[in-house]
């Protein structure tokens, strides 16, 4: 035990004094890392937002055929409808306006819901700043997701227009759902009038059901009950109508994950090289080491040792770069009014020192054989 | 009185390097007995197999056949990891270009043979090195790196790393090679004192005809074998 930390000690002071290689090869494995650490993130927001859990309770009623909420028209009247449906234990009108119905990675979305029933509807939703009853008193007043009031640096009391609106900032919400923190919830007749499209008309209704087991089925319920009129409706489950409606947006991002792939690979590749170079160059070190009584698998953990600190250092830079950056960015990636904020998180972090050291390892195993191999003699003769 | 039996005893030993149709035997069946305590210097032509010999005493090398004994040990039987076993306990090397790593202070490097050794407590092994540093007279360099010290001053550390593991037998390659007459005086008396007074078995490799006049004995190297030199009185003074 106290052989290895030793050679744990005598592995970091030749990563520490051999300054400058060391912060080069650290730096280059930190700009992996880095790309890694953004992608996965991407990833697990992705996740989030359109794999099923067995929670999941929320229906989207959306007219059929259409992908954008500036076109997605259905009556309002349809409510009552939808709340009559057996298993239907809650829904909500709700009127969506963004900035883009493409993607983009700076998505502006309102969504018009009656003042009533939001705090009904959504009990999840937190007012961290000014208040709910603000908002109920103001029919120009928005409760901001606090991803989007971040972004914006928006406080209670600004005003802020988008979208052809001006609205006044009631509240800050944050919420379990990332969603709701990066819409500003404003009042449906409001956003109704500013809108072309009058009163009387949403975009969609989302609906919640009394158990997730018949999420299908009540989906089914609803678009047999509305599937023949002049607006015929499609429902589907909020994680599904996300992965269905944003399939642009899941592709490309799905397609980063080859280019962290590349990174990682990039990553092996640098380090492998750095420590095959040191051990090259190191070869009369290596077996003076042995001449003097350090067996073949002590030299090899040195070399080992020292790409693993090589790694962590340059993966918890570029982790904490990468994280940086998304605070500092505050990227909210959007389709269709549906938005994914990249919101740092510890577990992509976790996985990204792992990968790092995994890494480090995988890279230093061929320098750390080629610096216990070989004959003892040569090398002392010729280093 | 019967002499004490050899710490060291080669018998028929032979060495040959296979280089593609070459053929080098740098050592031809070399018969050698050292005692224990004894200060043997070893002359010899470049070339004559001298470095070779010290490494196979070292067990650095393997003998191609014949006996190598050092202490209990049959050197020629051991395999890489027996020897470096070996080498750790018994054996003290000093190389002729220092070998110090560059990156370490005095102090560290001189540090390095015991940081594997089993059961040493971290204090115990501070002070051997202490020790070990004052004996080569270097206690006030111990955190220059090898870059901040004068070659002298480097063999003395490359002799304190040797001599850290307190073993009984030291073995020196041209410690005096690159150094001035002041530098190899200070190194050849502390090989002197380490055989006289401690009781080590030192064998030293040199070009040196005063530097091998320091020793208790003297025999010269040439085609493979060993012959008994005799140095001039005169030279030896
Ligand atoms: N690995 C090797 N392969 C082939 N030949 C070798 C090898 N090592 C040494 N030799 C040869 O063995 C002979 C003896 O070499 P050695 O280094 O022992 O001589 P030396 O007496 O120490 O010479 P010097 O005084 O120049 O240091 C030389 O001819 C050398 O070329
Ligand atoms: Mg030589």
């Amino acid at each position: 035990m106290r052989s290895l930390r030793n050679l744990a000690i005598l592995a970091g002071k030749q990563a520490l004094r051999h300054r400058t290689r060391s912060v080069l090869t650290a730096l280059g494995v930190a700009v992996g890392l880095f790309l890694f650490s953004t992608i996965e993130t991407l990833q697990a927001a992705l996740r989030e937002a359109t794999e099923a859990s067995e929670e999941d309770n929320t229906l989207v009623v959306y007219r059929e055929n259409r992908f954008c909420p500036s076109t997605s028209r259905l009556p309002q009247s349809y409510l009552d409808g939808i709340r009559a449906i057996p298993g239907v234990a809650d829904a909500i009108p709700v009127q969506i306006a963004v900035n883009h119905c493409g993607a983009s990675l700076d998505v502006i979305a309102f969504r018009g819901v009656p003042g009533d029933d939001l705090r009904r509807y959504n009990p999840d939703l937190t007012v961290v700043s000014g208040s709910y009853e603000a908002w109920r008193e103001r029919p120009d007043a928005a409760l901001v997701g606090a991803h989007f009031a971040a972004r914006r640096g928006l406080e209670p009391g600004d005003f802020f227009a988008a979208v052809g609106l001006r609205v006044f900032v009631a509240g800050i919400v944050t919420s379990p759902h990332p969603q709701d923190e990066n819409v500003a919830y404003v009042h449906l007749p409001f956003l109704q009038e500013s809108t072309t499209l009058g009163v009387g008309t949403v975009t969609q209704f989302n609906v919640r059901v009394d158990d997730p087991e018949e999420l299908d089925a009540v989906a089914a319920r609803i678009d047999g009950r509305f599937g023949d009129g002049s607006a015929p409706t499609v429902t589907r489950p909020e994680k599904a109508f996300f992965a269905q409606t944003a399939r642009d947006m899941v592709e490309m991002i799905a397609f980063t994950r080859w280019l962290g792939l590349g990174a990682v690979v990039g990553v092996i590749g640098l380090l492998a090289n750095a420590l095959l170079l040191a051990a090259r160059s190191r070869r009369r070190e290596c077996a003076l080491l042995q001449t003097i009584g350090f067996p073949r698998r002590a030299v090899a953990l040195l070399v080992l040792g020292e790409g693993l600190y090589l790694g962590m250092a340059g993966g918890a830079l570029g982790i904490l770069g990468s994280f940086a950056f998304l605070a500092w960015r505050r990227f909210t990636f959007g389709n269709e009014g549906l938005t994914l904020a990249f919101q740092p998180d510890p577990s992509v972090a976790l996985a990204g020192m792992g990968v790092a050291m995994v890494l480090a390892l995988v890279a230093s195993l061929w320098p750390a054989l080629e610096a216990a191999r070989g004959s003892l003699v040569r090398s002392l003769r010729d280093g | 009185m019967n002499p004490p039996p050899p710490f060291l005893r080669c018998r028929g030993l032979t060495k040959t390097y296979q280089k593609g149709p070459n053929r080098v035997t740098p050592l031809q069946s070399l018969d050698l007995e050292v005692a224990p305590g004894e200060f043997l210097a070893l002359m010899g032509p470049s070339g004559s197999g001298k470095t070779t010999l010290l490494h196979c005493i070292a067990g650095i090398d393997h003998p191609s056949s014949g006996e190598l004994w050092v202490g209990d040990s049959n050197l020629a039987a051991l395999d890489r990891a027996q020897l470096t076993r070996w080498r750790a306990r018994y054996c003290g090397y000093v190389f002729q270009l220092y070998h110090l790593v560059p990156i370490l202070s005095a102090f560290e490097n001189v540090e390095l043979p015991l940081l594997l050794t089993k059961g040493l407590r971290r204090t115990e092994r501070r002070e051997r090195v202490r020790a070990a540093l004052a004996r080569v007279g270097l206690a006030d360099r111990a955190h220059h790196r090898p870059a901040e010290l004068s070659g002298g001053q480097e063999q003395r550390v490359a002799l304190a790393r040797a001599i850290v593991t307190d073993p009984e037998l030291l073995v020196a390659d041209e410690p005096t090679g690159d150094l001035d007459r002041e530098a190899a005086r200070q190194v050849l008396d502390l090989l002197h004192e380490l055989a006289r007074d401690n009781g080590k078995t030192v064998i030293m490799v040199t070009h040196d005809p005063r530097a091998a006049a320091e020793a208790d004995r003297c025999l010269h190297l040439e085609k493979g074998r060993l012959l008994e030199a005799n140095i001039p009185a005169e030279v030896a003074r």
